[in-house]
């Protein structure tokens, strides 16, 4: 255990000592990043102070504004300026059709089902527009804190499917941030709330931003966040709002409903203002063009009344799923900008009986969590105060059986991390292959859930019918993404599948952004790679070098121990030069060589854990 | 290292009634120590196996922790396991099924959420009963039919609670 680090008060501690992590909130429609510096967690701002990121990006012929400007620039040049971006994360273009009657921009399929958007500068995919929000917040971190970061939090809506979480973290890695974690923005608003008033007991967050709705059911103790279950819904939030005092205008102002992309921006904004003067006033005016009406708070309410009720339905669905009564709910913290609808809170507060929270500013307090966890995650905490987050899969997990049905293998709200195996048998005399679909979603039927992956079992040897076993093993990973591997017991014949989601990007895609991003920003490839390689290296030492010093004695022999001290100086040596290929192969070897090791620690953590319990008397 | 025991894992003696509060508290103290979150920085292989490690602990406690899964598994390490579909020799049972789920059915033709409230207790009683009844003879080589006759009604009545849950569901729209 690394030794406590004792600064003066107000005083951190040297800056090359702390491994610099941050939390970002890569929002619909305000992004932050965050970092713990001298003991608080807290946002840090820009060039001119501003802690708001407005998630809006405009292409322009020389250039990206990202931020403020770009917002500014919407109803003027709606077709370069992408807002809301989060939306299209991890859709296909059908969804996007869907909800995106009113989005202004022209889509164009791309090589999978994620659709891309013209704009100047051609054609942008969802995840190169948020990694253009994210380089400038990973920019900011790195001059705010005057070094290279060693990874990022990035949170997620605890109800994002496993695409829309594979398109964020392809989009971290594109912004070259090392993700640490996705963790759940209910989660991390739990953990800056339940630090900050050292709360206890179940606690629901209720978070209504600008395009996702989340509700999650903690049980906190001594440090522990454990979701017990988590509901929601990825598109409803404050948007929604705009879109339907937007919809009032229309109706109101006799406009016809087929409206240019800049009268459309000009109307949400013009909506939007109306939503946020409600907060405070009980009627605004509202004017479009020649027309001018007025909207009182009581006709917002009604149009807002059905999008209210159904997030308060998800609410009730979450109580239920984790086991308790909404009586024992003992705190309901309110996250996200459109907590501030006062018509909002008053309905949440009425389900639950009690007066929700927002001592910590909405806009705020997930970006403040998710780098206190970042700040773990980075080793800055290993003091015994750490914190545990045990969070859920959203959304039930299985695979397609016969007759179009979804067999559910892992059910929703399971603890994450997760295995769990099913066996399957083939159908047909001499069967050789056999077809798994993967499925999310909570639905019987097939064609009501989401496919996420197909891929085939080969080479089962020939066996009547129903005499091959097949087990298919589902993992989810503490990101909550999802793995599938199948395997016929008899021949041990595999395959296996990291669950690239129909709607995610395929490597072609990718490795094309990546080659893009590299042009644009003028950075040579080499010395970036090369770089990479040596943080690599450079972690994987220090994180030997620490197993090393706290179990080498006790774990290895002296043969061992030399293997591994030799490989160690091999890499160090190499750390010396420039050359970048055989820097990645050192340190493959030297993990290699401590492969055994490893495992040796934690089966170790697990008997001490143990030590002291009498297992004969306990063991059949 | 093989499977450990279940009970083991968690300091616990093998048997029915648990305390689940030390069950849980336990569970997060090992947590701790196997969690991927721990090992954020360490290698390849280290965080592979913390995942395994910490996938095995969450399923060891979600089998402990629900009553007809617990049951299951203390059958399966006292004998053999038990197959997890067979042509059940249950009628006085089945027959009681069959009516639960008829009236079931009338609470949702009726969009009877008072009914249900009720309906909810009456279940709860029932799986308490069975809970007794199982924790009185599970460990009885002799009663061994029984005990599996019992953690299969368990099972039953388990489904039937989410089928409950279902209903709620389509009632709240």
């Amino acid at each position: 255990m690394a030794l406590l680090q004792i600064a003066e008060p107000g005083q951190s501690p040297q800056p090359h000592q702390r491994r610099l992590a941050v939390g970002i909130d890569l929002g619909t429609t305000n992004s932050l990043v965050a970092a713990v510096r001298s003991g608080r967690s807290e946002p840090l701002p820009d060039a001119q102070g501003e802690v708001i990121l407005p998630s809006a990006v405009r292409y322009l012929d020389d250039g990206i504004d990202v931020g403020h400007a770009a917002r500014a620039s919407a109803s003027s040049d709606p077709l370069n300026t992408i807002l809301s971006v989060k939306r299209l994360m991890g859709r296909g273009l059908a969804d996007v059709k869907q909800l995106g009657e009113q989005l202004p921009y022209r889509f164009v399929g791309g090589e999978s089902h994620m659709p891309f958007i013209e704009t100047v500068q051609g054609r942008k995919s969802p995840v190169e527009v948020s990694a253009d929000i994210l380089k400038v917040l990973r920019k900011r971190a790195e001059e705010t804190l005057g070094g290279e970061l060693v990874g990022a939090v990035i949170t997620v809506p605890a109800y994002f499917d496993d695409a829309q979480r594979q398109a964020t973290k392809d989009a971290a890695r594109l912004a070259g941030l090392n993700v640490l974690r996705l963790l759940n923005e209910p989660t991390a608003a739990a953990v800056a709330y339940g630090l900050d008033e050292k709360a206890e007991g179940l606690v629901a967050i209720y978070d209504l931003g600008g395009g996702t709705f989340d509700i999650s059911i903690l049980r906190l103790t001594g440090g522990v966040f454990e979701v017990l279950a988590t509901g929601g819904d990825t598109a409803l939030g404050g948007d929604d709002f705009d879109h339907a005092i937007a919809g009032w205008i229309i109706e109101q102002a006799g406009l016809s409903a087929d409206l240019d992309p800049g009268t459309q921006r000009q109307l949400l904004q013009a909506a939007c203002a109306a939503k946020e003067a409600l907060t405070d006033a009980d009627t605004v005016g509202v004017s479009h063009g020649a027309w001018q009406g007025e909207l009182s708070r009581a006709a917002f309410q009604a149009l807002i009344e059905p999008l209210v009720a159904r997030s308060l339905k998800a609410c009730r669905r979450a109580v239920r799923d984790s086991g308790v009564e909404l009586e024992e709910v003992g705190a309901v913290v309110m996250v996200g900008g459109s907590t501030r609808v006062p018509r909002v809170r008053e309905a949440v507060g009425d389900l639950f009986g009690r007066a929700p929270l927002t001592s910590i500013d909405p806009d705020q307090v997930v970006a403040i969590g998710a780098a206190i966890q970042a700040d773990t995650l980075a080793g800055n905490r290993r003091d015994g105060g750490e914190l545990l987050l045990l969070d859920v899969n959203p959304l039930s997990l299985g695979l397609e059986t016969m007759g179009g049905l979804m067999e559910k293998v892992i059910p929703r709200n399971t603890t994450i991390p997760v295995a769990r195996a099913q066996e399957f048998t083939t159908y047909k005399d001499g069967q050789s292959a056999m077809m798994i679909h993967v499925l999310q979603g909570e639905r019987e039927l097939v064609s009501d859930c989401r496919s996420l992956a197909r891929f085939e079992l080969r080479g089962i040897p020939a066996m009547v019918a129903g005499a091959a076993k097949i087990r298919v093993t589902f993992q989810v990973d503490a990101d909550g993404l999802l793995s599938v591997a199948a395997r016929e017991m008899g021949s041990g014949v595999e395959a296996s599948i990291q669950v690239k989601p129909s709607y995610g990007l395929t490597d072609g895609e990718i490795a094309r952004m990546l080659k893009d991003s590299f042009q644009h920003a003028g950075s040579d490839k080499h010395a970036r790679q090369l770089r990479e390689h040596q943080v690599d290296a450079e972690r994987l030492l220090e994180a030997v070098q620490g197993a090393l010093d706290a179990d080498g004695d006790r774990l290895l022999s002296a043969e061992e121990r030399m293997a591994i001290d030799y490989q160690m100086q091999e890499l160090r040596d190499l750390l010396t030069g420039t050359d970048g290929a055989a820097i990645e192969q050192q340190t493959k070897r030297l993990s290699q060589v401590t492969d055994a090791f490893a495992a040796r620690r934690l089966d170790s953590t697990v008997k001490a854990a143990l030590a002291g319990r009498n297992l004969n008397e306990i063991e059949e | 290292m093989g499977t450990p025991c279940h009970f083991a894992l968690f300091d616990l003696q093998p048997g029915f009634r648990l305390d689940l509060d030390k069950l849980a508290s336990r569970y997060r103290e090992l947590a701790r120590e196997v969690h991927p979150d721990r090992f954020a920085d360490a290698s390849e292989r280290e965080q592979r196996l913390a995942l395994e490690r910490s996938a095995a602990l969450n399923d060891a406690y979600q089998t402990l922790r629900s009553a007809p899964r617990r049951a299951r598994y203390l059958l399966a390490i006292s004998g053999n396991e038990v197959p997890q579909e067979v042509t059940v020799h249950d009628p006085d049972f089945l027959l009681q099924q069959m009516q639960w789920r008829e009236e079931l059915e009338d609470l949702q033709d009726e969009a009877d959420l008072d009914g249900v409230a009720v309906f909810k207790k009456r279940l709860k009683l029932a799986q308490e009963t069975l809970n007794d009844d199982f924790a009185a003879c599970w460990d009885d080589p002799a009663q061994r039919e029984q005990a599996e006759r019992l953690m299969r009604r368990m099972q039953f009545l388990d489904k039937l609670a989410y089928e409950v849950r279902q209903l709620e569901e389509r009632l709240d729209d």
